[in-house]
């Protein structure tokens, strides 16, 4: 007698359990644009890479004589790939079944998504679209037991301790609301596509019966909100992008944080001098300039992947390589603000400064930093915590550091633009102090000022006779920066500081003391 | 005929007003100069067109957001 008969049983059920939400679910899903959760992996992974976990799990139904009457299968589906031939855990919810509101076998894989990860030590991607809990669901029968055991672990403690141990991503390509939303949020990189994805909270029905307003999911939580919200990254332009862009982000970052963040052969001229940085600063100190431009003739050709732009604008956080050594770029944008640190631009600084040191990337910060935010709002937006916790996350970062004095670098708030041994190089443009002279001579004079015949006069004079003594020589000469250089040189030099980092980096693993939280 | 409003990004002051209402404007000319923070931040056309309304003159404050030209793109 061989197994045969529940060999075929066993090929009969793992195809059951593919069908998801049957025809008719699966063509409302294509109705709206959107992918199916299958075609979602089969898009992010490498061709013919996914390897499902738990190819049987669904909820049955049986007959009296225990025959098989009906099979729908897990609402989540999860598994092993590989994206560019790196190991990858990806899962996410069946959104063709129950709205991807967790069925019993389905929540049991949702769950086990991130202990997936955590325990085979590789990167986590999770392609989002569900509406989380259902008053349905939980409830227990009367009498019978309800409710987790008292004792029982937190179940969002596995969600927490990933962000700490290995790469996470997020992607919605539809609605997410409910504690999926949670789930988005508790990334390294999290990305929506811009027509089908919204992130609620909870979502118009629950909005409308508790707080009495009417609004669309997209009103709610559509792209337009949350590039500026800040609690997705970056906005795809639709669900195969939100998978290009995912592909990129993991291929800066480590396999997990017991291992280096892989260096790459690079085709771009490690010594290229480009022309174009001796006029990219205006010799006029407040005309404004485009330091992605600055930043994209720096670093390795098309290397440059920013994050949050819309996100507190006048910070930008990018990852990139020189040199084919990945680097977290920080620079000013001094179209906004003059590059002024505001509180939403601290908290995004300080996020992309733990996720760097987290996975021991290094950190290039190209600084043009007038100071924190002043005035009413920013008074009123909590400002300098933000800016502190920023300043706090550079002082104690264990990453290698190389800092470019560009422009302006006053105040406080310039020492979050320097870790700890930075290296440091400043260009001839560079000014500083602890007050930008405008606003410092008023204060710091305002006797002699108010005491001259003609104040006005008297104070440009003051300002004057400072400008020229913050001559950059001077820099260079005490040691106050390792070199004053020629803008055409940056990318040379960091080249060369790529090299000699190298032993740091090879030592620098494991996890970090402190655990970067959502 | 699209109409185009141009909203400034920052909260500042108008500087300079470079064009006047009817003038045929290219992508990326320069509309209206803004200054804040000690920089000179300009607006500019997000797209070819007539400058059908300048909403703000020098020395206007204006806030993150608010309109302070419309285009009207061919």
């Amino acid at each position: 007698m061989s197994w045969e008969p529940e060999v075929k049983e066993i090929e009969r059920r793992r195809k059951l359990a593919q069908v998801q939400g049957g025809k008719d679910g699966i063509a409302r899903q294509h109705a709206s644009g959107r992918l199916t959760i299958r075609e979602r992996i089969d898009a992010l992974v490498d061709a013919g890479s996914f390897q499902e976990q738990g190819l049987a799990t669904a909820i049955p139904d049986y007959d009296d004589d225990d025959n098989l009457t009906g099979y729908v299968p897990a609402n989540y589906v999860v598994g092993f790939g590989r994206i560019d031939g790196r190991r990858v855990v990806v899962g996410g919810e069946d959104f063709t079944l129950k709205g991807g509101s967790p069925n019993a076998a389905g929540l049991r894989k949702s769950v086990y998504a991130e202990h997936m990860a955590v325990q085979f030590k590789v990167p986590l991607v999770r392609c989002l679209e569900g509406g989380g809990g259902s008053v349905k669901g939980g409830g227990g029968r009367k009498g019978g037991t309800v409710g987790e055991p008292v004792f029982s672990a937190p179940r969002f403690r596995i969600i927490a301790d990933a962000m700490g141990q290995v790469p996470v991503v997020s992607t919605a390509g539809g609605a997410v609301a409910g504690f999926p939303a949670g789930r988005m949020v508790a990334a390294h990189f999290a990305v929506m596509a811009r027509q089908t994805a919204q992130v609620m909270i909870g979502g118009p029905k629950l909005v409308e019966r508790a707080l009495g307003v009417s609004l669309t999911k997209d009103e709610l939580g559509g792209a337009h909100i949350h590039c500026k919200s800040g609690i997705v990254d970056n906005i795809a332009e639709d669900e195969h992008d939100a998978f290009r862009q995912t592909r990129q982000f993991l291929s800066y970052l480590p396999t997990n944080v017991h291992q280096r963040a892989p260096r790459i052969d690079c085709a771009d001229d490690p010594e290229r001098m480009e022309e174009e940085l001796l006029t990219a600063i205006p010799r006029d100190s407040n005309a404004p300039f485009d330091v992605r431009e600055i930043v994209r003739m720096v670093m390795d050709e098309d290397s440059v992947f920013e994050m949050g732009r819309e996100y507190g604008p006048s910070q930008m956080a990018a990852l990139a390589r020189l040199n084919g050594q990945p680097v977290g770029v920080l620079a000013n944008d001094c179209r906004h603000y003059a590059g002024a640190m505001t509180a939403e631009a601290g908290q995004k600084y300080r996020r992309f400064v733990e996720m760097c040191d987290t996975f021991h990337v290094p950190i290039v910060n190209f600084v043009d930093q007038p100071g924190f935010m002043i005035g009413p709002e920013a008074e009123r937006n909590g400002t300098i915590r933000y800016g502190m916790a920023a300043v706090c996350a550079a002082a104690q970062a264990t990453v290698p550091w190389a800092s470019i004095q560009i422009h302006k670098g006053f105040g406080v708030a310039t020492a979050a633009h320097y870790g700890p041994n930075a290296y440091v190089l400043a260009w001839p443009s560079v000014e500083s102090g602890a007050l930008p002279l405008e606003g410092g001579v008023a204060v710091a004079f305002h006797r002699e000022i108010a005491a001259a015949e003609n104040p006005d006069e008297k104070r440009r004079e003051i300002e004057e006779q400072l400008r020229q003594a913050r001559s950059p020589f001077p820099r260079a000469e005490s040691f106050a920066v390792h070199e004053l250089i020629d803008p055409r040189e940056t990318r040379p030099m960091l080249c060369r500081w790529v090299d000699w980092i190298q032993p740091q980096l090879e030592e620098l693993t494991g996890p970090t003391t402190f655990m970067m939280r959502p | 005929m699209a109409r185009v409003q141009i909203e400034s990004e920052v909260t500042g002051n108008v500087w300079k007003v470079e064009v006047a209402a009817g003038d045929a404007v290219q992508e990326g000319d320069v509309l209206i100069i803004l200054e804040s923070m000690k920089m000179e931040i300009p607006v500019e056309a997000p797209e070819a067109g007539k400058v059908a309304e300048l909403l703000v003159a020098p020395e206007d404050s204006v806030e993150e957001d608010q309109v302070v030209a419309v285009i009207e793109t061919a």
